[in-house]
């Protein structure tokens, strides 16, 4: 019966937060974006403002029917220049002038360094294309530019962080393009677009830039992490979901400067165009090929006769190093580039928690062991806090017994009971424990670095002891076939490993030292979360798991030292 | 109820499930905020009844009173308004 009505409540409570979410989150926003969509549809009519909606490159390059072609078969559809600075190897496409092949030579897919490098950027009619390129539109369409199928002549062998490619194209109407490509030691390519006018007329140009990428990415889901289109346009940081774009088919913005891209857990593609340029950019999606893409429009360039127009743009393309794109922000002048990395509403505090982390690891040279001394740490500044609250709970632990009774004897009479659970404080001399707002404060913390340990690249086949060799993956072992003694891998479901089971263990273990909460109901869930939190955390990063039971062991020990010393008795 | 209030009053019946168990007992007044809350809700409605809430919390840390605190009647409030 108890059970039903348990069943029941939390279905609606699941319903409630739903509907909670939708009334007010989802719909302010899905106004804001439908005014946005109007607005935008508003200024289509500007002659050429509808590109490069229409120039998605790679209509030529659509999957070809019948047999899809493996990533290499898809390489060699062009002639290429090898890209390979010692971190970022590849190439780029002559034929569009774009970058489609770009693997990371610092990250590999498994724990295991002989295994493939991860692929971030794959050229049309492989599995997963992805690519960016830059180019011009013309407003006048007599006019040639570059496309998806234009062969570039290449000046320089091999890209690498010393020497620059330079791309070369003739449009035979006077108009000559070139792409000047550099590449910094990690992952950042400066691409110098220009145009000269040999013709005898003045020509008006829009500049643009794109990321595309085909196919809806397999994200991991979790509400605490952004994957997907993201940029920051005039200095506010938009993130999209794929499914958000999906719907919306296009959403646009105007800028000066800023970046635009989509981004993975750990990596990131995007433009970052001339910073002083206006433009206008955004995320869209095109259901044919079910294709993705960060675009920007520059304001028109119009080259005079004789002329030479130049302008700067990068590509980032590459692993969301902090450290690295702080760098960059700091030295290219990029807007937010750092919050390419997910670091949430607590910005202000994530980003401090990370360089702390950063620097631990940097001293002691495991990250796990850097995590560690991190938890004790913050538990050290919240010392005084938390024993006051442990000292006032050990004594209405204490006092239980005759709260029980006086439960029993005043169950009906709400008040009365109030009032004498205040005389038994009293006599007992119970002082009032912190209240609410040292927890409020801790929350934020602790979810901050929850947060930093989720998101960073660094705990990223990070070691620890033993059998963890990736913090950031879950513990691999189970206990359904006893931690690997029997010889079959149990369903997701019950990989159930050793450190979950240490996380649940060290919670029932800190639920037996507090006091029960009064409500029976609320007594029973109680009971219940240790095991519930045993099988959310063994899908959880391994990292997570083992910040999660080194701080519930801080928490009990801390608790018991007290206990022991005001005459306590634990259980 | 309101849909509002039953609302705001879901939200706090969750916390008091979900999160409430994970951070133990650390309550200053009787009831609880969040039983506090919900109280508040049922008498006085989302705006008032929230506002109360609100202003418990802010009563709630470590230099504010403590001890029994109930919600205010709503036969007070009536007759005010």
């Amino acid at each position: 019966m108890s059970e039903q009505r348990n069943l029941i409540l939390a279905i609606v409570l699941s319903v409630g937060i739903i509907l909670a979410f939708q009334y007010f989150y989802e719909a302010p926003r899905m106004r804001e974006r439908q005014a946005e969509a109007e607005r935008s549809a508003a200024t289509q009519v500007v002659p050429g403002s509808e590109a490069p909606a229409g120039q998605i490159p790679g209509a030529g390059g659509a999957p070809v029917p019948g047999q899809p072609m493996t990533r290499e078969q898809a390489l060699a559809q062009s002639p290429r220049v090898r890209i390979d600075n010692g971190t970022v190897h590849g190439s780029i496409a002559l034929k569009g002038g774009r970058f489609d092949d770009v693997t990371l030579a610092h990250y590999h897919e498994t724990v295991d360094p002989g295994s493939p490098e991860i692929v971030l950027l794959s050229p049309p009619g492989s599995p997963n294309p992805y690519f960016a390129e830059f180019g011009w539109v013309a407003g006048d369409a007599s006019i040639a530019v570059p496309g998806a199928d234009t062969l570039w002549q290449a000046e320089g062998e091999r890209l690498t962080a010393k020497d620059p490619v330079t791309l070369r194209w003739d449009n035979g109407q006077g108009l000559s393009f070139a792409k000047r490509v550099e590449l910094d030691p990690d992952y950042m390519f400066t691409v110098k677009q220009s145009v000269t006018n040999n013709s005898d007329k003045p020509v008006t140009l829009y500049p643009y830039g794109l990321v595309s990428r085909w196919g809806t990415p397999h994200t991991l889901g979790y509400y605490i992490l952004h994957e997907g289109p993201i940029g920051v346009f005039d200095g506010s940081l938009q993130e999209y979901k794929y499914s958000a774009v999906a719907k919306e088919g296009q959403v646009q913005f105007d800028s000066t400067g800023g970046w635009m891209g989509i981004t993975d857990k750990y990596w990131l593609a995007s433009l970052v165009p001339q910073q002083d340029l206006a433009l206008k950019g955004g995320f869209r999606h095109v259901a044919e090929g079910d294709r993705y893409q960060a675009d920007y429009r520059g304001a028109p360039v119009t080259v005079a006769p004789g002329q030479t127009v130049e302008l700067t743009n990068r590509l980032f393309a590459g692993a969301k190093v902090v450290t690295l794109l702080d760098q960059y922000a700091k030295s290219l002048n990029i807007p937010l580039f750092d919050r390419a990395v997910d670091f949430g509403w607590f910005y202000f505090l994530t980003k401090p928690i990370f360089y702390l982390l950063h620097w631990l690891h940097a001293v002691v040279g495991n990250y796990g062991v850097a995590i560690l001394i991190l938890t004790l740490l913050v538990k050290a500044a919240f010392f005084p806090l938390a024993d006051r609250s442990y000292r006032a709970m050990a004594k209405m632990k204490a006092l239980q017994p005759e709260m029980q009774k006086l439960r029993e004897r005043y169950g009906d009479d709400k008040v009365r009971m109030n009032q004498e659970l205040m005389n038994l404080y009293k006599r007992e001399k119970v002082n009032p424990v912190s209240g609410c707002l040292p927890i409020f404060i801790q929350i934020p913390v602790f979810f901050s670095l929850y947060k930093v340990l989720f998101v960073t690249i660094e705990m990223r086949h990070a070691p620890f002891f033993g059998w963890i060799k990736d913090l950031s993956a879950p513990d691999p072992t189970s206990i359904f076939n006893l931690f690997g003694l029997l010889p079959f891998t149990p369903p997701h479901m019950l990989m159930i490993g050793v450190w979950p089971l240490i996380m649940g263990f060290t919670m029932w273990l800190q639920q037996k030292l507090n006091p029960q909460p009064p409500d029976p109901t609320q007594a029973k869930v109680m009971q219940f979360l240790p095991v519930m939190f045993t099988f959310l955390f063994a899908t959880f990063p391994a990292g997570l798991v083992i910040y999660w039971s080194w701080n519930n062991a801080l928490s009990i020990a801390q608790q018991w030292a007290i206990m022991k010393r005001m005459g306590v008795k634990a259980t | 109820m309101s849909v509002a209030a039953r609302l705001l009053a879901l939200l706090v019946t969750a916390y008091r499930w979900l999160i409430s168990p994970l951070l133990g007992v650390n309550c200053r007044y009787c009831p609880s905020c969040s039983e506090y809350a919900i109280e508040a809700l049922r008498a006085h409605g989302a705006v008032r009844g929230g506002w109360l809430a609100v202003r418990r919390l802010g009563r709630c840390h470590p230099w504010g009173g403590h001890g029994y605190d109930p919600v205010p009647p709503a036969a007070a409030e009536r007759g005010r308004s």
